[in-house]
C-alpha cells in the first residue's frame, strides 16, 4: 500500500473493504468517510469510495473521486485496479483492460487482478492476452482443474486445438485416483477433450475415447450422440446404424437421428431406388409407437406421385381424427411442389363428403383404434374429423400459395359454428387472419379482439390481439392489451415490464407502427431500445467466463461463445437495425425531421413556419415540465435502496433522443449497419441498407460494394435499378475528391458496364 | 417438429414463446443460467416445416422446457425443478409437452441421479393442472401461499423418477420408448440397489403391446 494507515484506520479499511464484498454500501461509504475525515487523501480510500458509490449507481461522481484518488496515490494497484472496475461498469472494456494492465504492473502477483483481467480479455476477444492470463492462473495454482480448464478453453477459441487437448490431458494425468463417478467437472472435460480431438479432425482417436468412457459417462445423450457421430464420420455402417437406431429409441422425434440412421444404410431420399427401404424404414419406426411424429411425417418429404398420395391420405386422416391443429402448418411446406399441393387439397376435399366414422375402416391396420387406451367415443371423432377437415381447408385457401380468401372465410365460419367450446378461439383467430389478408387491417384487429375476449385468461391470443392492434397502428390500445398480463409493480407500466422482459418483438412491431405513421420519434426509441436490449445480451455472457468454470459445464460455455459471436445475425437485430437506418438516412435527407418537423410538408412555406414555431413552443413548454418533475423528483426523499434502482425514462417519447442523433444521423447509422453488414451480408437487406448509408457519406466504393452484392443475392431485385442509378448520377461528372485508385475501380467495375 | 437440446442461440426465441404464452417471464441471463449450469435438461420443440425466408431464419420455437436441478435441496434428496413449459396453442395435441418433459426428466435421472422432479403451478390454471396430472403423471403434494407475484398461490407437484431405472439403456438394442408413454408411468419403480444405471433388457419383444394412446386433450 502506497500510503500506510495508522492501525485504527486500518481496521475501518478492511471494513470498508468487507462492506463492499457484502455490498453493504450504506456502511462502506461511513467506513471510507470516517478514514477520509482525518486522511483526505488517502487514495486506497477514496478509490474503495468511489467503487461503492459506482454500486449505488452514481457512476460519475465514482469517476471524479477514482480520479482523486489515482492523483494522490498513482502508484496504488487499489486504485487502478478500481479504475478498471469502474470503466468495466460502463462497458468501456478497453478502459478498463488498461487500468488493469497498470494494476497488474504494481502488483504483478494479484490472482484478482489478473483475473478480472482474463474475464475481460475473454469479453473483448483478446485471445492472445487470455492465453498468458490463464497459463498465469494455472502456475499459481495449479491444483484447481478450473485453472487448467479454462486455459484450454482460451487455447481452443484462439485455434490451438491440440495445445488446449494438451492442457486438459496434463491435468487428466496429475489425478492420482480415477475421480469420484459423481464428480460432474471431470466428465464434462473429458467429454471436452474429446470433442477437441473430433475437431481437430482425428475422428478414429475421438472415438477411441468415447468407447473408453462410454459405460460411466453421465451424459448419456451426449456420448450417444459423438458415437453415432464418429462412427458414422469413420465409415462404420453397421455400428453407427445401431447407434443411430440407440438414439431414436430415446428420442423418436430428433429429425437429426433419421437423417444419421438414412446415412448409416446408404440410402438417398432423392434416389428413387431407395425409396421402398426408406418407406419401410420409417414405417418400422412409426409402428413402435402410436404418438410417433416424425416417422409418419418424413416420407412426405421425398415420397411422390401414387405412394404420396397413400401415405398423405393416411397422415392427414390420423391427424384429423385426433383434431391436431396445427395439421396444415405441418404440411404447407409441401405446398412449394405444386403436385403435392394439389394431392392434398384433393384429398382433403373428398373427406368433406365422407361421414366420418366410415374412415376407421381406411386404416386396414387399424393403428388409430389399435391401443388398449380408451378410445375416444365415435361423436368425438366425427367432430374432431368436421372440425379439422374445415380448419385446414380454411388455412388452405388462405396461405398464399394457395389463396381464395372467399372460400377461406366460408370454411373458417363452417368451423365456427361447428366449434364446440365457448373458449376455444383457434377458428376466429383464423378469420381475424384471413380479415387481414383480405386488406381489412382495421377489420382484421377487430376480429382478434373478438377471439381475445373469448379466453381473456389465455396469453397467448392476447399476444396475438396486441399484434394485429399493431399493425392497425392502434399503439395506445395495443400496450394496454399487454398490460392485462405484465407485472403490476413494474417502473414505467407495462411497456417497462416489457423491456425488462426484453420482449423484443413488441418493440420492433410498435416502432414498424410509429415509422408508417411517420411518428419518428418514437420509432427510433423503440429501434434504440432493440439495440440496447442486443447490447445487455452482449454483457450478460460476462459472468460466464467465472461461473462456467465454476460450474464445469464447459462444451455449454463454448457453445454461448460462439452464438455471442455471432449476436447480431438475429432476424431481430437486422429488422430494428433496417428500420433505424432507414430513418437516419431520413434524418440525413431533411434534417428539420429531427426537431419535430413532418414527414410531409404541407408545401406552404408559411404554414410551415407557423407549424414550426407551434413545434417549438410545445417543445419549451414540454422541456419546462420535466424539468419541474425532475426537481421534484430531486427534492423528494429518495428511496434508499441497497440493491440497484430502476431509473424512469427521462424521454420516454423520444424526442431528445431523435434530436441528439440528428445531428450526425450518418454516423449513427454506421453503428447500425455494421453488424447488418458484417454477419447477416447475405440478406439483400443488409445490403440495400449499406448502399443508402454509404452513397450518402460519398462513400462510392463501399457503396458499389454493397450494390454487388445485392446482385449476387438477387439479381432481380427492385433496388438495384434505383440504386445503379442513382451511383451513375453521383458519379458523372466524377466527384474531385475521390481518388484516383477508387477512381480506376468504379471506372473499371460499375462505370464501363451496361 | 424437432426435439432437441435447448441451444445457448435458441435463448431469444424462447424467451419469446415464453412471454407470447405465459405470465412468468425471465431475461435472457436467467436462461443463460439455466442452459449453463445444467445444459442436459433444457429442450425445445422445433417446427422444421417453416419455408425459409433468409439464411439467417431463426429456428421457430414452438415449445420448450426449461429446467435445473435444486441448487440446495431442503430434503437432501437430489432432484430436477421445472422452471417453465409452454407449448404454443397452435401445436396443441402433438404430445408435445411430455416429449419435452421426458427428455428432461430422463436427463435429470442420469446425469444428475435425480430422484424425483418438482414444480409449481397456479392454482387457477386448471388446463396446466391437468397435464401435469393426467398426462404427465405428477402428483400434488402441497400448496404454497402467494407463490406468484400477484399473490396467487401455487400447487406444489411431483413426480417420482424412478421408473427410468427400467428404461436405463445402456446397451444398443433396447426399446425403451413405448415405457413412458405406458399407464405405468411413475410407478414402476423397482426397489432401489443404490446403482444409478442398472442395465436392464427391455426387448423390442415388450415393445408395441405396452403402447397406449393417451388421451391428449388435456394437453396445453
Amino acid at each position: 500500500m502506497a500510503q500506510p494507515l495508522p492501525s485504527k484506520e486500518q481496521t475501518l479499511f478492511r471494513h470498508l473493504v468487507q462492506n463492499y464484498e457484502s455490498k453493504q454500501y450504506k456502511k462502506g461509504i461511513k467506513c471510507a468517510d470516517q478514514i477520509l475525515r482525518k486522511h483526505p487523501n488517502h487514495g486506497d480510500t477514496q478509490a474503495m469510495k468511489a467503487l461503492v458509490l459506482s454500486c449505488q449507481g452514481k457512476e460519475a461522481e465514482a469517476f471524479e473521486l477514482c480520479k482523486l484518488a489515482l492523483r494522490n496515490a498513482m502508484k496504488s494497484h487499489v486504485c487502478w485496479h478500481v479504475y478498471g472496475l469502474l470503466y468495466r461498469g460502463v462497458r468501456n472494456y478497453e478502459g478498463a483492460i488498461k487500468a488493469y494492465r497498470f494494476a497488474l504492473r504494481l502488483e504483478p502477483e494479484s490472482p484478482q487482478i489478473a483475473r478480472d483481467l482474463a474475464l475481460l480479455q475473454m469479453q473483448m476477444r483478446d485471445y492472445a492476452g487470455l492465453v498468458q492470463s490463464r497459463r498465469q492462473a494455472v502456475q499459481s495454482k495449479p491444483g484447481i482443474r478450473s485453472n487448467w480448464t479454462a486455459l484450454a478453453v482460451a487455447l481452443h477459441l484462439s485455434g490451438d486445438l491440440a495445445g488446449a487437448e494438451d492442457v486438459l490431458k496434463k491435468f487428466e494425468e496429475t489425478l492420482k485416483q480415477p475421480p469420484h463417478k459423481g464428480d460432474l467437472e471431470h466428465h464434462e472435460a473429458v467429454l471436452y477433450k474429446i470433442s477437441i480431438i473430433a475437431e481437430s479432425g482425428d475422428v478414429q482417436r475421438a472415438l477411441d475415447e468415447v468407447d473408453a468412457i462410454f459405460k460411466k459417462a453421465v451424459d448419456r445423450t451426449a456420448v450417444m450422440e459423438m458415437r453415432a457421430d464418429y462412427l458414422l464420420k469413420l465409415d462404420k455402417k453397421e455400428e453407427a446404424e445401431k447407434a443411430y437406431r440407440a438414439l431414436l429409441n430415446r428420442n423418436a422425434e430428433r429429425r437429426d437421428y433419421f437423417t444419421g440412421l438414412e446415412k448409416s444404410l446408404g440410402l438417398h431420399k432423392s434416389k428413387k431406388e431407395d425409396q421402398e427401404k426408406l418407406v419401410q424404414l420409417y414405417q418400422e419406426e412409426a409402428n413402435k409407437s402410436e404418438r410417433r411424429d416424425a416417422a409418419r411425417r418424413i416420407p412426405l418429404d421425398f415420397l411422390e406421385g401414387d405412394v404420396f398420395r397413400e401415405h398423405a391420405d393416411k397422415y392427414l386422416r390420423r391427424m384429423f381424427r385426433k383434431g391436431v391443429p396445427s395439421t396444415f402448418a405441418n404440411v404447407k411446406q409441401l405446398y412449394a411442389n405444386p403436385s403435392k399441393k394439389q394431392t392434398i387439397i384433393d384429398l382433403v376435399e373428398s373427406y368433406t363428403k365422407e361421414t366420418p366414422e366410415a374412415n376407421g375402416s381406411a386404416e386396414p391396420n387399424g393403428s388409430v383404434n389399435g391401443s388398449e387406451g380408451k378410445a375416444p367415443s365415435s361423436e368425438d371423432i366425427a367432430l374432431n374429423w368436421n372440425l379439422s377437415v374445415n380448419y385446414f381447408l380454411a388455412q388452405h385457401y388462405d396461405y398464399h400459395l394457395s389463396r381464395d380468401l372467399e372460400k377461406a372465410s366460408q370454411f373458417v365460419e363452417k368451423a365456427i359454428a361447428l366449434n364446440p367450446l365457448k373458449n376455444d378461439y383457434t377458428f376466429h383467430m383464423t378469420r381475424a387472419r384471413i380479415i387481414k389478408h383480405k386488406g381489412d387491417i382495421p377489420g382484421a384487429s377487430k376480429a382478434m379482439n373478438e377471439a381475445r375476449e373469448m379466453d381473456p385468461k389465455d396469453r397467448y391470443i392476447n399476444t396475438k390481439c396486441a399484434k394485429y392492434q399493431l399493425r392497425n397502428d392502434e399503439n395506445e390500445t395495443a400496450i394496454a392489451t399487454m398490460g392485462m398480463f405484465t407485472r403490476k409493480e413494474a417502473v414505467g407500466g407495462p411497456l417497462g415490464d416489457l423491456l425488462d422482459m426484453q420482449c423484443v418483438w413488441y418493440l420492433i412491431e410498435d416502432g414498424e407502427s410509429y415509422l408508417r405513421q411517420n411518428k419518428l420519434a418514437l420509432a427510433f426509441k423503440r429501434f434504440q431500445q432493440v439495440y440496447n436490449i442486443f447490447d445487455t445480451w452482449t454483457e450478460d455472457q460476462f459472468d460466464f467466463h467465472s461461473f462456467s468454470f465454476r460450474k464445469g459445464m464447459i462444451r455449454a460455455y463454448v457453445d454461448m461463445i460462439r452464438w455471442e459471436d455471432t449476436l447480431r445475425q438475429h432476424p431481430f437485430y437486422s429488422r430494428a437495425a433496417q428500420s433505424a437506418v432507414k430513418i437516419l438516412t431520413m434524418l440525413h435527407d431533411k434534417p428539420e425531421l429531427a426537431t419535430g418537423g413532418q414527414v410531409n410538408g404541407s408545401g406552404d412555406a408559411a404554414a410551415d413556419k407557423k407549424a414550426a414555431a407551434k413545434a417549438r413552443k410545445q417543445a419549451e413548454k414540454e422541456e419546462a415540465e420535466k424539468k419541474a418533475a425532475a426537481a421534484k423528483k430531486a427534492t423528494a426523499p429518495a428511496k434508499e435502496d441497497e440493491g440497484e434502482k430502476k431509473k424512469e425514462d427521462q424521454d420516454p417519447q423520444g424526442k431528445d433522443l431523435l434530436k441528439q442523433v440528428g445531428e450526425k444521423p450518418l454516423d449513427e447509422a454506421m453503428k447500425y449497419l455494421t453488424p447488418l453488414l458484417e454477419l447477416s451480408d447475405k440478406n439483400a437487406a443488409s445490403q440495400t441498407a449499406g448502399f443508402e448509408v454509404y452513397i450518402r457519406r460519398n462513400k462510392y466504393l463501399p457503396a458499389l460494394k454493397c450494390l454487388h452484392a445485392l446482385q449476387a443475392i438477387d439479381a432481380d431485385h427492385p433496388a438495384i435499378k434505383d440504386q445503379s442509378a442513382r451511383l451513375r448520377s453521383a458519379l458523372t461528372p466524377m466527384p474531385e475528391d475521390v481518388p484516383d485508385k477508387a477512381r480506376e475501380v468504379l471506372q473499371a467495375e460499375f462505370l464501363s458496364k451496361q | 417438429m424437432d426435439i432437441r437440446l435447448l441451444h445457448p442461440s435458441d435463448i431469444p426465441h424462447v424467451q419469446t414463446t415464453n412471454i407470447t404464452n405465459l405470465p412468468e417471464n425471465y431475461f435472457c441471463k436467467y436462461y443463460m443460467y439455466h442452459q449453463l449450469s445444467w445444459p442436459q435438461l433444457s429442450y425445445v420443440a422445433v417446427d422444421v416445416s417453416r419455408p425459409k425466408k433468409t439464411p439467417y431464419d431463426a429456428p421457430k420455437i414452438v415449445g420448450y422446457v426449461l429446467a435445473k436441478m435444486e441448487e440446495d435441496p431442503q430434503d437432501g434428496i437430489p432432484h430436477g425443478h421445472i422452471t417453465s413449459l409452454s407449448v404454443m396453442r397452435t401445436h396443441r395435441r402433438l404430445g408435445l409437452a411430455e416429449k419435452l418433459m421426458r427428455q428432461s426428466q430422463k436427463a435429470m435421472y442420469e446425469t444428475y441421479g435425480g430422484k424425483y422432479v418438482s414444480l409449481h403451478v397456479r392454482e387457477s390454471n386448471v388446463a396446466a393442472l391437468r397435464l401435469y396430472k393426467n398426462t404427465l403423471g405428477f402428483k400434488v403434494i402441497g400448496t404454497e401461499a402467494k407463490y406468484y407475484a400477484d399473490g396467487e398461490d401455487a400447487y406444489s407437484m411431483r413426480m417420482d423418477l424412478d421408473y427410468l431405472k427400467d428404461e436405463a439403456d445402456m446397451s444398443d438394442d433396447e426399446e425403451t420408448v413405448g415405457k413412458d408413454e405406458g399407464d405405468a408411468v411413475g410407478s414402476a419403480g423397482k426397489e432401489g440397489d443404490g446403482e444409478k444405471l442398472r442395465k436392464v433388457k427391455v426387448g423390442r419383444q415388450l415393445g408395441v403391446g405396452e403402447l397406449v394412446e393417451k388421451n391428449e386433450s388435456s394437453a396445453a
